[in-house]
């Protein structure tokens, strides 16, 4: 302990804790701190901590190193418990060690005493009262002598030869007086005498605090104190020999003493040090202090990690509050160093004492909590910091949502599986179905936010589009019958096979892919259906007005496998939000499945709900029919089963970014973006299929286009095509 | 189990209850002590004590807007000076808090004095010891016994200080005592008669086992205070002197003045308490490694800190630094001080043969080292003159014991009188006649192959292979194997379950060495929880001190103000 009898030297003012600079104000110690300091402070705290760990380390090996009995002890620090014993600095917290009051003994004790001193006290100063009620100066002091007599017994003059106080023997010289307040006898030179001031004020303060009213007696008595040189000349000769003390009243020195302690405590009543005053206010700001201070870092800390939960401006403000209280700490603090340093006398040194520690521990607090006290950011770096924290945020919700996703896409996988049995193995389709329904409901209830919110923006957007597509639909309508038509009686022979009519699309699309491939397909179909759903999140999530396009950014991107798949996949996300809530979401998200999707294997198991997408899909599908990718696809000759899965989605969502207008820009351009991009990139197989797919695809929109009679549009998508079939050249004068 | 917390606890007790406002906190000389080794300064005045006086000082100022908190030994003078004070308040309220129990008579004359009814609170609050690490306690007195029995002045003192440990602990414990003292009995029985008489007060919440106060006799153990010492803290107390966490550096040379005198408190200096067990080397080291890490931020300056002169400079350099670590200055201060004595004294060689004679058997060569090293120049009189003690005390009754010839050599050093006296003053205060067990050769097969076992393995470190013979008591009595014959309880009860809360208290004081074994018993010993203290915490020279003062030799009554002046330093 820095020694308790002397502080040692203190060093004033505001002191950055670190280099020792004295800094004028704290805003300047503030400032410096902030500036020098920030990035320090920190090596220094880690510094230490590496001290300490180090310390720590060297102390295990330390205890390894000592003797037998200690080797398998401290391989770690002292928390651990591994062998037993405890750190005595860890042992548990403990009660209070015994105690023992003796204040009530000592009350008592004290009471039967005071109750004495008390009692004397009180018999003084009624006597006092008594001496100074009448208007002494203007009676005679025969009189005055008679009334005090009447007050307090004197003690015979034969009683007491000595004065015994000082012991002389009294003579004529010696005369004796006598205690008008006791009745004792003393001579003149133990003789003490009490002014008519000093009484009324003992007497008004006892009546003051026994609230009683002031005797009106009094106030004259005290005015009128001076008028005695009339007086003496009527006073009588012993008066005169009494030296004319008629306006003092004598008592003895034990007398005295009482009434001066009672004087005393009197004074300290009502007498509060300016030290007090302005320690009162010190420790009123430190309590603001205590009370805004931690405010403050917390909206500090908010703001400074991008949240908006407090205004700038607001945390700005109580900065500024809290500097202010530190700038009166300060202020209240110096004041109270420098009390009394310019009086006559100079204050004992222990005043002085007192004040420095004051002072001392003002700047150790100041100094304490001034620097736990952060900046704030500026507007601008506040701008910047809401941006990373929202993005921080959305990343957040994406990988929750993708939690979630993850588990959703589990289910699906299983649900996937027992379709797929349910196609191979119909005998079984029965039972299993039960199970299906079951997992589906589970399905259904973990998506059900997610359809919430996938629907708002579906319903939004899909309304758009719908009113552009109307008329385009009506065009096609006819066109499309026939090719439908076609679908739906191919459907329906598949499924006749099987009892899940009422379940959604999936577990009808084995059998449409059934023709296709084994089972395995169905697998690497629904884990890509899995990927997509995480992606698919990320589209919609994403801010961007338009979510139908984000599969086509995907798309036209570097084409690995999980990614090619992932437009497929929100297109039957969609489609199966359609499906599970076919009742409140059908027109609303219906209208967005046909616009960004329409698997051909969809339509027949829709049953009502299906309708718009009746409608929709075949012209998706009379597209493709045209083109004759999915029929085309598994039988062509893909190096793997995965690729062509693959390749299926590309040819869909090569549409649903622009449902509405399949023939324009958009579309138009894809397959050209697509190109550029992926040429250089990637394997070549692959982007050869897409090449010629697209291409395909195409080829199939300027069918359209002629039949709609678009001649301009025809001639840009020649081009395009064009422009797609020298990539594909270029390609293949590369790969060979 | 914590006494510095327990001390600390009672502190803070006396403040709370005191209330907002100004405070001065008013002491004896002994209170100043305890209350020193738990609060530091500024933790003090942030609870608004700003001033601290002594009860006795004339020159106190009437500050009637001060509170006044007093913690007092209960002493006849305390007591008087209190009643003084109340008769004439200098402060407008007092709250009396006594570290000891208090007579009724006495609470009585200070009622009876405070007729301006000053007084708010009288209590005791048992904070009669001084609380020196959480598991050490000492009571600071030096020089117990006369002869073998006890001074009374400091019989009652150290009852006091040893019942008011336990109260403040809340322990109420059985006591089992070293049968071959008489001081150990002697104060085993007045622990018991305060336990008896003050019963209400030890009523405590029963444990299953219950605690146990083993009292035992420095006498048994007279090597421990006569080794060099290689742990931080016990090194620091050998070589420089711990004062209630105070160091005396004034007579290190071309010392700054804020460093005459530094405070070592493991409660407010966070590289003290990793580091106080630590051994020298480690400490050097992480300074080193402090300094280093700071010294690569900076990267202007590229001198290497390769010695502890250079570290030093360092750290004057770079007030920064200084204030950043604070306390590490002081430390580097205190090391290189330590190094600097270490080198001066020839103290690696002096220790390495100490401690041959204290863990080893072969006569022989302890006797050819120690004649050595009385013939180099650079040991000191002291130095030689503990070698000497701690031959004459192993080898005592050894058969081909050359002690006569060692004390010529002593001589012929020109080791001064008062030191060769002191051996044979320490052989009749510790040596095999007074001592109830075997300090050197172990009984029990198990420490024979223990120590057979050690001889294989070769030591880890010669310098602190020494293990006080404290360890070893301990250790039987944790595993319950302590003898009856030697450590018998007083009462007629014993304790059948092995010991959980075990306070260990030594007449004549403990040592740091021994404050360590206590420290690494408790920490690797589940469910034991092991408190050490001592009439004082010896190093070599204040034990020597101790010994003359027993004033066990009588040829040596004269010189009895040996050692006191400079020895350790010289």
């Amino acid at each position: 302990m820095a020694s308790l009898d002397d502080p040692g030297e203190v060093r004033e003012g505001f002191l950055c804790p670190l280099c020792l600079k004295n800094l004028q104000s704290f805003y300047q110690l503030q400032s410096h701190y902030e500036e020098e300091h920030s990035g320090e402070d920190r090596d220094v705290k880690g510094q230490i901590k590496s001290l300490v760990q180090k310390a720590k380390k060297a102390k295990n090996r330390l205890l390894k190193r000592e003797g037998d009995d200690r080797v398998e002890s401290g391989t770690q620090g002292y928390e651990s418990f591994s062998y037993g014993g405890v750190d005595p600095y860890m042992w548990e917290p403990q009660e209070l060690g015994a105690v023992r009051s003796h204040l009530s003994d000592f009350k008592k004790h004290r009471a039967a005493r005071i109750d004495h001193y008390v009692v004397e006290v009180n018999k003084l100063i009624i006597r006092l009262e008594k001496l100074t009620a009448f208007d002494r100066t203007n009676t005679e002091s025969a009189k005055i002598r008679a009334i005090e007599k009447s007050v307090v017994p004197w003690v015979n003059d034969q009683d007491v030869p000595f004065c015994p106080d000082c012991g002389n023997k009294f003579s004529i010289r010696t005369r004796r007086h006598h205690c008008r307040l006791c009745g004792s006898i003393m001579c003149k030179k133990c003789m003490e005498l009490i002014s008519l001031p000093f009484a009324n004020k003992l007497t008004s303060a006892s009546k003051d605090s026994l609230s009683t009213h002031t005797s009106p007696s009094q106030s004259p008595n005290s005015v009128h104190g001076s008028r005695r040189g009339s007086i003496s000349s009527v006073s009588s000769v012993s008066s005169v020999l009494d030296e004319k003390d008629d306006d003092r009243i004598r008592c003895c020195t034990h007398c005295k003493d009482t009434l001066l302690k009672r004087e005393q405590q009197i004074d300290e009543k009502e007498h509060t040090p300016d030290i007090v005053k302005l320690y009162e206010k010190l420790r009123l700001c430190m309590e603001k202090v205590d009370q805004k201070a931690p405010e403050y870092i917390k909206m500090a800390a908010s703001l400074n990690a991008g949240e908006t939960t407090y205004s700038l401006e607001h945390a700005g403000d109580l900065r500024v509050e809290v500097q202010k209280v530190y700038e009166l700490i300060d202020a209240l603090s110096k004041k109270i160093l420098t009390l009394g340093l310019n009086q006559d006398p100079p204050p004992h040194p222990n005043t002085l004492r007192l004040q420095k520690m004051i002072r001392y521990s003002a700047t150790l607090f100041v100094q304490e909590k001034l620097l736990g006290l952060m900046s704030l950011p500026t507007r601008e770096q506040f701008e910047e910091l809401k941006k990373k924290r929202k993005q921080e945020m959305e990343r957040k919700r994406i990988l929750e949502r993708q939690a979630v996703l993850e588990s959703q896409r589990r289910l699906e996988e299983r649900r996937s599986d027992l379709a797929s049995h349910a196609a191979n193995g119909e005998a079984k389709a029965a039972g299993r179905t039960d199970e299906v329904r079951t997992l589906q409901e589970n399905l259904r209830q973990l998506q059900d936010e997610y359809d919430q919110q996938q629907t708002e923006k579906a319903i939004e957007l899909s309304r758009r589009q719908a009113e552009e597509e109307d008329l385009q639909r009506e065009q096609l309508q006819m066109l499309c019958e026939r090719e439908w038509e076609r679908e739906r009686e191919q459907f329906r022979a598949a499924s006749l096979h099987t009892r899940t009519r009422s379940l959604d699309f999936r577990e009808i699309r084995p059998f449409q892919l059934e023709p296709g491939r084994e089972p395995r397909t169905h697998l690497a179909c629904a884990l890509d259906l899995g990927f997509s759903s995480i992606q698919s999140s990320t589209a919609v999530e994403t801010p961007s007005p338009l979510s139908a396009l984000e599969p086509v950014r995907v798309w036209s991107g570097p084409p690995a496998l999980g990614q090619e798949s992932f437009p497929q996949n929100t297109v039957l996300q969609q489609n199966e939000l359609a499906s599970l809530n076919p009742f409140d979401e059908e027109d609303a998200s219906s209208p967005t499945a046909e616009g960004t999707s329409s698997p051909p294997a969809a339509e027949p198991s829709f049953g009502p709900s299906a309708r718009s997408l009746k409608e929709y899909n075949p012209f998706e599908e009379e597209e493709e029919a045209v083109a004759g990718n999915p029929f085309t696809n598994p039988d062509s000759p893909a190096p793997n089963p995965f690729d062509e899965e693959d390749e299926h989605p590309h040819q869909r969502p090569s549409s649903p970014p622009v449902p509405g207008n399949p023939f324009e820009g958009a579309t138009c351009t894809n397959p050209f973006e697509m190109d550029s991009d992926s040429g250089p990139e990637g394997e070549e197989p692959i982007e050869e299929e897409l090449l010629l797919q697209q291409i395909d695809n195409i080829k199939a929109y300027i069918f359209d286009a002629k039949q709609c009679g678009r001649l301009d549009e025809v001639e840009v998508l020649t081009e395009n095509l064009r422009e797609l079939k020298r990539t594909l050249a270029k390609q293949k004068g590369g790969t060979d | 189990m914590n006494v510095v917390f327990a001390v600390k606890q009672y502190i803070s007790k006396m403040i709370e209850d005191s209330g907002p406002g100004m405070k001065v906190l008013l002491m004896d000389k002994e209170t100043t002590g305890i209350v020193s080794m738990v609060y530091t300064q500024s933790e003090i005045l942030q609870k608004e004590v700003y001033l601290f006086e002594r009860i006795d000082s004339q020159n106190r100022e009437i500050m009637k807007h001060l509170k006044a908190i007093c913690f007092l030994r209960p002493t006849k003078e305390n007591v008087d000076y209190l009643i003084q004070e109340l008769r004439r308040p200098k402060y407008s309220i007092y709250f009396i808090y006594f570290s000891n129990v208090i007579s009724k008579s006495d609470v009585k004359s200070l009622a009876e004095a405070d007729e301006q009814e000053v007084v708010a609170e009288v209590q005791e609050f048992y904070g009669d010891y001084i609380a020196v690490n959480p598991h050490l306690f000492s009571l600071n007195i030096l020089g117990c016994c006369q002869g073998r029995n006890w001074d009374p002045v400091q019989l009652s003192r150290t009852t006091q200080g040893l019942t008011a440990l336990l109260l403040s602990l809340k322990k109420c414990p059985m006591i089992r005592y070293q049968l071959s003292s008489e001081a150990a009995k002697r104060l085993a029985e007045c622990v018991k008669q305060v336990i008896t008489k003050e019963y209400e007060l030890f009523e405590f919440r029963r444990t299953e086992v219950p605690p146990l106060l083993l009292i035992l006799d420095r006498c048994d153990d007279a090597i421990t205070p006569l080794l060099n010492q290689w742990t931080y803290q016990a090194m620091v107390h050998e070589l420089l002197g711990i004062n209630n966490n105070r160091i005396d550096l004034s007579r290190v040379p071309g010392i700054s003045k804020d460093l005459r005198e530094v405070v070592l408190s493991a409660e407010n200096d966070e590289f003290y308490a990793n580091n106080m067990y630590l051994n020298f080397a480690e400490i050097g080291s992480n300074i080193k490694n402090l300094m280093e890490d700071f010294q690569k931020k900076k990267p202007k300056e590229q001198q290497k800190l390769e010695s502890i002169a250079d570290m030093k400079a360092f750290v004057e350099n770079y007030p920064q630094f200084k204030k950043m670590s604070g306390t590490v200055s002081k430390h580097v201060t205190v090391v290189g001080e330590l190094s600097r004595l270490v080198s001066e004294r020839n103290l690696l060689e002096v220790s390495e043969v100490e401690q041959e004679l204290a863990c080893q058997n072969d006569h022989s060569s302890a006797l050819q080292n120690v004649k050595r090293l009385l013939q180099n120049p650079k040991v000191t009189e002291f130095d030689a003159a503990r070698l000497v003690m701690l031959y004459a005390l192993h080898y005592e009754r050894h058969s081909s014991n050359s002690l006569p010839g060692l004390m010529m050599d002593l001589r012929n050093k020109g080791v001064s009188e008062k030191y060769r006296k002191l051996v044979s003053a320490v052989v009749e205060y510790g040596g095999k006649r007074v001592r109830g067990s075997d300090l050197f050769s172990p009984k029990d097969a198990v420490a024979i192959t223990k120590q057979f076992l050690k001889g294989l393995k070769g030591v880890e470190n010669v310098y602190t292979q020494h293990q006080p013979f404290l360890h070893e008591t301990l250790d039987h009595l944790i595993k319950g194997k302590l003898k009856e014959n030697l450590y018998p309880y007083l009462g007629p009860s014993t304790l059948r379950d092995r010991p959980q809360d075990i306070i260990v208290f030594i007449i004549g004081g403990a040592t740091y060495e021994e404050a360590l074994t206590v420290y690494n018993l408790n920490r690797t010993t589940p469910g034991v929880r092991i408190v050490l203290g001592g009439t004082t915490v010896h190093n070599t020279k204040s034990f020597l001190e101790e010994v003359l003062a027993s004033g066990l030799h009588s040829r040596s009554k004269e010189s009895s103000q040996v050692t006191s002046r400079s020895a350790s330093r010289r």
